[in-house]
């Protein structure tokens, strides 16, 4: 999902109607999109935008292009005029394996004012991000054409290569912008991986920035006063960096800006030949009509596909055999497959107005019997005086460790935690409840809890999901053999044999505690839980516990969820 | 007869646990109850004579009593946030905001709250990302700190001015603690003359049964107003009770129950599902990895090949795929499930057709903990499989689950995206209250997911906000109170 903002009066300036709020999303709907919030005093639309491969609808421009096809105020594929530039781009062959692709376009009488500005940089910046990977795959660059002077260069640079760069004074190395800038710092890993330094320069020699890290202080910095912009995408992709060029160009030319092509003079070894961008060639998918309208449960004919297309900002040709040739807007390339156009028509009808069928799909159904077997241990709990609970299964590791007296423990733990408190998979219940009942101590006693859920164990060759049930008792007066006589009455309703073995275990109190065993194999422990423990956790009574893994138990059938 | 003039009976414990009250004028029964050694169920029994005869009173206290976060432990233990930026200012002059939050240690949410306090409060300034203090030799005021280490050490003390603040920056929380009193009304030295012992018989005993002697006895009369000692029953999670609901009316649609594990491969969390491999939900932001081992092994049957296939180029489904070089070691990586689809994905293996699946299962997003989000969560998740199948089916799918599990008659269908299916859809449904809400989502599978399993028929996904539904359904307003630790409220709930 991506997050925009955008000015309530601009978007109903942009369709020329009004609109009340209820009426704008109903219409927004039709772009995927949101309101989340209305700061009425700002006049600041909040927008939440669902998809993540429709970067042209991530401006308020985008949008109502969109809206405009669905009220058939405008039909068919959005046109405007491009006119040579006569401005050239030379790409150097030692980008080949690294940055290699360019689309350039110059737009004039763009109508800059503050919160324009402002709009511009927040559809770039979400393209960078989002669709451009952090500026990984492409980034959008900016400079002011008046100060430029064709050819520009795209080309490598020495680390000791100096200019300033946007927000600083005072010039800088590029291996300083790189470790210092703050944009260097976020974005500077990406060239660092290159091993060399992609450029851009005027003809003159003057820099225009580091791609994709920086522009330069001067010509890169756009202002209210600049009427005319040279508009740079480079990137990893061929398709993408144009791609992401003519959403630029389209919103630019909706807002009344003059669109001016850039000649890309690519050396052999990047691109066969030269490209004349915005690359404006359409794209186009043929269609079965018969297939749609089965999938879909639809009637079409040839025309209605036609207008239902044109609403959803498409071209269509008719071909032979009930099939229909799709043309393709140039500032989308999230079209695929026919089920693609499929979704198109199907927006177009309006879901709601196609609505739902009675459905029937004749099967039987049933839970799983380890949800079965699971519930069968809940209800004796209950039975027991346990209140269930539900506890975290990603948790902190102190608390399935020093908190319970334990040091090693084959933990899965995470690569990229939010937070400590959240960084390792439980391997087992007891302590998550240790956890409930020391912040609980202003309730009133005994507290008898217990939890049915999963825990993850690995060894050296496996990672697995399975289900553990753990009793807890904590009372002044709780002893061994109020966990004692709960697990021997669940093991009889289970019809399953168990011996309890005395066990040193950290957690527990030595010669008050133990194994439990089922057909030789250990499945579980019970015991009295070590003052020591009580004392970390801030316990100030007596607790006793069991825990035991139910895929061991012969009589439930809890398997065992391997993760390969 | 004057009420005065009348005799009261009382059982002899009554008379003297009223004697002990006298004694004090007012004790807490907590104390009572350790001072007469009876157990709190006789206690109140008791007390329920001398309440009834009006010669005590039961007062109710309520104490809001400042407990320490996690947040406010830490801080009590390490020093506040402020405090240590501003110790660590004054020993590097200045610094940038990167080495600053890895000297502070904190996450960055709490690193900009301790900045833009110090900044608010005049004590720092940021100049082109450069931070330092405008005075070398400021302080930053005690009071917070001393409080959160008197509370940390257990000392009970006065926080009155300095508590919103504290309640706001999440370092304490107010735990509400009910106290009973009980409090004399009359004196026992004033009315022991028309105090009399009673003789009636508190107990059945077996042998009064057994040898008749019950039908000379009398037993005596209980005060039938009196409340009784707290009792708590054994339970469900009031969460997991609604979710063995949801899990009942799926199966009784016919849907069958589908399990997967936790830790899981990329390879069923998002190959399997035509989420390219450069796809921003699988960056380190919205994914969790796991550190140890990094990697599992990929499967060995032959889709693994196909859906390499849909990636590179489409398989035989016609599509342009996504033109890269997959690379199975990205998908051999583990994750923690971030969606339960990777379970439907995982039962597209060898799907019998027609098919209903449903799985209601844990997800994990690195998400920071607020009200509204978790970094663990419940999905409901399912596929249909039928040759006859279609869009509208799917509408109607969505239709009966608004009907039948949201009890949700005001609905909207919404055009959606998932990387995973189109069309998709989105369940929204109209709550009076709150308006619009999320309440799940459908689509059918691209054929780039299906085909490489060997499926030709259309399969639908769909999915269910399971969390949303039941905090909308039992107004609770904070989605931490699901996995709530609060024995307070799982010993109270209600079950409807």
């Amino acid at each position: 999902m991506v997050s925009i903002k955008a000015s309530y009066t601009k978007m109903q300036e942009f369709l020329g109607k009004e609109l009340s709020l209820d009426e704008l999303e109903d219409l927004l709907m039709f772009a995927k999109t949101e309101i989340d919030d209305y700061v009425k005093e700002e006049d600041m639309l909040v927008l939440d935008i669902k998809t993540s491969n429709r970067p042209d609808l991530w401006c308020a421009e985008g949008m109502i292009r969109e809206i405009k096809g669905i009220l058939e105020m405008e039909k068919g594929i959005p046109t405007y005029e491009v006119k040579e530039s006569g401005f050239t781009v030379k790409v150097d062959s030692a980008l080949a394996s690294t940055r290699p692709y360019i689309a350039c376009a110059i737009a004039k009488k763009i109508n800059l004012d503050d919160f324009y500005i402002k709009q511009l940089m927040q559809h770039s910046e979400k393209i960078d991000n989002s669709y451009g990977r952090k500026r990984k795959r492409s980034s959008i660059g900016m400079y002011n054409l008046s100060m430029l002077q064709s050819p520009v260069l795209y080309q490598t640079a020495e680390r000791s290569h100096k200019f300033i760069p946007l927000g600083y004074e005072k010039e800088m190395t590029l291996d300083k912008i790189l470790n210092e800038h703050e944009k260097g710092l976020e974005f500077g890993q990406i060239v660092k991986d290159y091993g060399i330094y992609p450029i851009l320069l005027s003809a003159d020699g003057m820099t225009l920035s580091l791609p994709p890290v920086i522009n330069s202080n001067d010509v890169g910095r756009i202002t209210e006063d600049t009427t005319e912009c040279l508009i740079e995408v480079t990137g990893t992709n061929f398709e993408t960096v144009n791609v992401v060029l003519n959403i630029l160009c389209q919103t630019m030319a909706d807002h009344g800006a003059d669109i001016y092509s850039v000649a890309i003079e690519y050396p052999p070894e990047i691109h066969k030949k030269h490209v004349i961008t915005p690359l404006l060639e359409l794209e186009s998918i043929t269609v079965d009509l018969d297939i749609i309208e089965k999938y879909l449960d639809v009637e079409l004919t040839v025309k209605k596909a036609i207008e239902l297309m044109q609403k959803r900002r498409f071209e269509c040709e008719e071909l032979e055999n009930n099939k229909v040739k799709a043309i393709i807007p140039p500032y989308r390339k999230d079209i695929l497959h026919w089920v693609d156009i499929a979704e198109e028509i199907v927006i177009a009808l309006d879901y709601n107005k196609i609505g739902p069928t009675k459905w029937t799909v004749l099967t039987t159904g049933g839970l799983l019997p380890e949800t079965e077997s699971e519930n069968i241990v809940r209800d004796i709990l209950v039975g027991a005086y346990g209140i269930e609970l539900v506890t975290n299964i990603l948790t902190d590791p102190d608390n399935l460790t020093v908190k319970v007296n334990l040091d090693k423990q084959e933990l899965v733990k995470i690569q990229n935690p939010v937070s400590q408190t959240y960084s390792a998979l439980r391997n087992q219940i007891f302590p998550n409840l240790i956890n409930v009942i020391s912040k609980n101590t202003h309730e009133p006693y005994p507290q008898m809890i217990f939890e049915v859920g999963e825990v993850v164990k690995m060894d050296k060759n496996d990672v697995w999901t399975q289900t553990n049930a753990a009793f807890c008792i904590a009372d002044a007066d709780a002893s061994f053999e109020d966990a004692h006589k709960r697990i021997h009455q669940l093991m009889k309703l289970l019809n399953t044999d168990y011996k309890i073995e005395s066990l040193g275990h950290p957690s527990f109190t030595k010669g008050r505690s133990g194994k439990i065993i089922v057909n030789s194999k250990d499945c579980g422990i019970i015991g009295e839980i070590h003052p020591n423990v009580l004392e970390k956790n801030q316990i100030w009574v007596s607790v006793v516990c069991f825990e035991i893994e139910l895929p061991y138990i012969p009589t439930l059938e809890c398997k065992i969820k391997h993760t390969s | 007869m004057s009420n005065l003039e009348k005799k009261i009976s009382l059982p002899s414990e009554a008379i003297e646990i009223y004697k002990e009250i006298c004694l004090r004028k007012k004790i807490s029964v907590k104390e009572l109850e350790k001072m007469i050694k009876l157990d709190r169920g006789k206690l109140e029994y008791f007390l329920g004579y001398l309440i009834s005869n009006e010669l005590v009173e039961r007062i109710t206290v309520v104490q809001k009593k400042p407990i320490l976060t996690e947040a406010g432990q830490y801080a009590a233990l390490n020093q506040l946030i402020e405090r240590r930026i501003v110790d660590l200012l004054k020993e590097k002059k200045s610094t940038d905001f990167d080495s600053l939050s890895e000297k502070i240690k904190g996450d960055n949410r709490e690193m900009n709250a301790g900045v833009g306090f110090l900044k608010k409060q005049g004590i720092l300034q940021i100049n082109q990302g450069e931070i330092s203090l405008i005075d070398p030799k400021v302080s930053v005021s005690n009071d917070l700190q001393k409080i959160l280490e008197n509370l940390s050490s257990g000392k009970e003390i006065e926080i009155k001015d300095h508590e919103k603040t504290l309640v706001q920056r999440n370092l304490i929380s107010l735990e509400e603690r009910k106290e009973s009193f009980v409090e004399m009304k009359i004196a026992y030295g004033d009315i022991s003359e028309k105090i009399v012992v009673s003789s009636e018989i508190s107990r059945l005993s077996p042998e009064m049964i057994r040898n008749g002697s019950w039908k000379k006895a009398k037993l005596r009369e209980y005060n039938l107003n009196v409340s009784p000692p707290d009792f708590y029953a054994g339970r469900k999670q009031p969460y997991a009770r609604f979710l063995d609901d949801v899990k009942r009316k799926l199966v009784s649609y016919g849907f069958l129950e589908m399990r997967g594990p936790i830790v899981e491969l990329e390879y069923w969390n998002f190959d399997a599902l035509f989420q390219a491999q450069d796809h921003p939900a699988r960056e380190w932001s919205d994914v969790y990895r796991v550190a140890n081992p990094s990697k599992g092994n990929l499967p060995k049957e032959d889709h693994v090949k196909l859906v390499q296939k849909a990636h590179e180029n489409g398989y035989d489904t016609g599509s342009k795929g996504w033109r890269y070089k997959w690379d199975p070691m990205k998908s051999a990586r583990l994750v923690l499930r971030a969606q339960g689809t990777s379970v439907s994905a995982r039962t597209l293996v060898d799907l019998p057709i027609p098919s209903k699946y449903f799985s209601i299962s844990r997800c994990f997003r690195p998400d920071p903990t607020d009200a509204t989000h978790l970094s663990e969560f419940n999905q409901a998740e399912g596929i249909v499989c039928d040759p006859s199948i279609t869009f509208r089916d799917l509408l109607g799918i969505l239709e009966t689950f608004a009907v039948e599990i949201s009890e949700a008659p005001n609905y909207l269908f919404k055009p959606d995206y998932y990387p995973f299916t189109e069309p998709s859809v989105e369940l929204s449904v109209k709550d009076p209250k709150i308006g619009h809400i999320e309440y799940g989502g459908a689509g059918i599978f691209r054929p780039e997911v299906t085909r490489p399993f060997g499926i030709k028929d259309p399969v639908i996904a769909w999915g269910l906000g399971v969390d949303r539904l039941f905090m909308v359904k039992y107004g609770i307003t904070d989605i931490r109170e699901l996995y709530s630790y609060k024995l307070d409220w799982l010993r109270s709930a209600r079950m409807s």
